[in-house]
């Protein structure tokens, strides 16, 4: 068998942390040389050692840093790279900065900037799922005025229409930015002004909609690939309810509990909604679904997600290959189409928990910091997605994710198992990571059930008592090494001249390093 | 072997009093929680305490341990100073075991705090007490070249 010519001769990541490194693996792997960028904080992080070469773009702030598109594209010219990957977040979504880079000749590793535009718009994205039969979250088509007064009756009007409670969000949303929670009418007015003010400071755009909030409810995401013949399949779907402030902390693929039946139907939906707004390259078409099993669409992200190792483990591909590949032209491949048509009724199942910076004592608030300690589990069925290395600092600048662990297994409880026993082996000092309520997670004879919901932390998670059992046995071992250090420190008084056989033991390594 | 105190650095409460040849305490911990035990990056600001970061479970504590018997008698010396802030007698105590090579006040004299008291000499260093408030000395329990253990009351103030 001939190996293919890699699709590009020299890839810009304009991004940083694990997904850059992630990235830059996948260019290696597939014969293409990876220019990374990095700001101050990230001199010397992961992903610049792991990189061909790398460019400076600026200070710490995102801002001076990985948004300046003038300066990314610059160092992609600069460097010879003929395509830039954007990875997720930062200028992924961007549309403009998609079209900045059509328009210098590159290759922009994602959907096309007017599918972006078209989609990142979730308005736009509700209209488009509507007119192809796909039913949205109940909720408005269009924006919400309050400008005048017979404007702010009909906002009472229609949200009383939707019911209560709703969420106020951001047409060009994302991450919970701009959404307002409104339990009854009195409310509106002021979560709507409110919500438009944060929508309009985060993204330039200050327009808000309505959308009913479905609770209990699962957050159900479908992975699609797309080609420039306009063929678009689904890669199976996978279940993020796992969730704080919108934020999602543990994903999955396939979502348990759906039968063959309701895989292919939740898949269909997508395909249709991405097949209308012109897809191609990779996106993720979100939905939630209702107790009765109901799906409701809810947006369509048009980039690489963090989670979307869990489809690669449980369907088995490469998105990042699949992107490149897609990016360069070249028609979906065997082996994706090949994942499309087993997508309802994978054989595997994958579980990914997001370690980050932050105190699942103290409602995950973020605790930046230096990692003093880590060791990465490892084994069969995982996986760790890191730019972390021992030694290296989270910044304060950035999202607080140090790692991904990834477990995967021939059913689920064969992954959570391998999940649990990965916690276990994990070893991370210097900062609070989440790594107790992920532990917690993955011991939970309920999450075992699959009985999952976006309420589901809210519900089960106490960090305070968790925290609390665990003190007496810090307390225990700082006391067990404190005797231990005084035992060694006093000549004689410890277990039978163990400093002394250390002692030689070095000797004697010092002379014999060869087997006998 | 000597019980070992530890207290979290953050708030200062006790979270253990420990004997680390006691049973409880060197039954090894279940494979699933294996402390990680670390030298903190920055000391403690108090004498004589050991700073450790420990993580078990996932969670992070960032812990001191000192001898038990040592961190009674300064909670008692610092006792004694709040009490000071009241009337009644403080009892100026042994901090060190050691010699004493000086006493440079008697009974009924009247002393500034910070005034020299008198010093213990331990490890070849001479160590001074000094007065804890205003007062006048009511009794002199020591005397030079008497040897002192931590905690033996040395002066009385009134």
């Amino acid at each position: 068998m001939t190996h293919p010519a890699p699709p590009f001769r020299s890839v810009l990541i304009a991004n940083r942390g694990e997904i850059a490194v992630r990235i830059i693996r996948a260019c290696h792997e597939m014969g293409m040389s990876a220019i990374a960028v990095y700001s101050d904080a990230d001199a010397r992080a992961q992903h610049v050692r792991l990189a061909d070469a790398a460019v400076r773009l600026g200070p710490p702030p995102p801002a001076e840093s990985y948004l300046r598109m003038d300066a990314v594209i610059a160092a992609a010219i600069a460097s010879g790279a003929d395509a830039i990957h954007p990875g997720y977040g930062f200028l992924s979504e961007r549309a403009a900065f998609a079209k900045a880079v059509e328009d210098a000749g590159l290759v922009f590793v994602g959907p096309p900037s007017a599918v972006i535009d078209a989609l990142g718009d979730k308005l736009h994205a509700r209209r488009a799922a509507a007119s192809v039969g796909v039913e949205a979250v109940p909720g408005t088509l269009d924006g919400v005025l309050t400008e005048r007064p017979d404007q702010v009756a009909e906002a009472v009007a229609m949200a009383e229409r939707i019911g209560f409670p709703l969420l106020v969000k951001a047409a060009a949303g994302g991450g919970g930015r701009g959404m307002r929670r409104v339990t009854n009418s009195a409310e509106l007015v002021a979560a709507l002004a409110a919500g438009s003010a944060e929508a309009a400071a985060a993204f330039g755009d200050g327009a808000v909609y309505l959308e009913r909030e479905l609770r209990p409810a699962r957050h159900i995401e479908v992975q699609m690939l797309g080609d420039d013949t306009g063929r678009v399949v689904a890669i199976g779907e996978r279940d993020c309810s796992l969730q704080r402030r919108h934020q999602k902390l543990v994903e999955e693929a396939p979502a348990p509990g759906l039968t063959v039946a309701e895989r292919r139907h939740l898949h269909e939906l997508a395909v249709r909604v991405g097949t209308a707004a012109g897809l191609r390259n990779a996106a993720t078409a979100e939905f939630l679904r209702t107790p009765d099993g109901a799906f409701y669409f809810l947006e369509v992200n048009t980039r690489l997600q963090v989670e979307h190792g869990v489809t690669e483990l449980a369907m088995g591909l490469d998105i990042v290959h699949e992107q490149f590949t897609l990016a360069a032209g070249r028609p979906l491949s065997d082996v994706a189409l090949a994942a499309a048509e087993r997508a309802a009724d994978p054989d595997s199942h994958a579980i990914e928990v997001r370690l980050a910076a932050e105190d699942p004592a103290r409602d995950f608030a973020p605790g930046p910091g230096r990692v003093r300690r880590w060791v990465m589990p490892a084994g069969p069925g995982v996986r760790v997605d890191t730019g972390i290395v021992d030694g290296d600092r989270v910044p304060p600048d950035y999202d607080n994710l140090v790692a991904k662990i990834l477990a995967h297994g021939q059913h689920r409880e064969m992954a959570i198992d391998r999940l649990r026993r990965a916690l276990d082996e994990t070893e991370i000092a210097g900062i609070q990571t989440t790594l107790p309520f992920h532990r917690f997670v993955a011991r939970h004879a309920g999450f075992r059930a699959g009985d999952v919901s976006t309420d589901w932390v809210a519900e089960h998670w106490d960090g305070p008592a968790d925290r609390a059992r665990a003190v007496g046995a810090a307390a225990n071992a700082a006391a067990m090494d404190q005797a231990a250090a005084t035992r060694a420190f006093v000549p004689g008084s410890g277990p039978a001249d163990e400093a002394s056989d250390w002692a030689a033991a070095a000797r004697a390594e010092s002379i014999d390093r060869w087997p006998r | 072997m000597t019980r070992l105190r530890v207290t979290d650095r953050a708030s200062g409460d006790r979270v253990g009093d420990l004997d680390p040849a006691a049973e409880s305490v060197s039954a090894p911990p279940s494979p699933d929680e294996r402390p990680i035990v670390l030298r903190a990056t920055t000391p403690s600001r108090v004498r004589g305490r050991t700073s450790v970061e420990v993580v078990v479970a996932g969670w992070r504590f960032e812990l001191e341990v000192e001898d038990a018997d040592l961190a009674d008698l300064r909670e008692r010396a610092t006792t004694d100073r709040a009490a000071a802030l009241h009337d009644g007698p403080t009892e100026v105590r042994a901090i060190i075991p050691g010699r004493v090579i000086s006493v440079d006040v008697a009974v009924g004299d009247i002393v500034a705090a910070g005034q020299r008291l008198l010093a213990v000499e331990a490890m070849k260093m001479e160590n001074e007490l000094r007065a804890p408030r205003d007062g006048i000395v009511e009794r002199v329990t020591t005397a030079t070249g008497q040897i002192v253990e931590p905690g033996d009351t040395l002066v009385i103030i009134l």
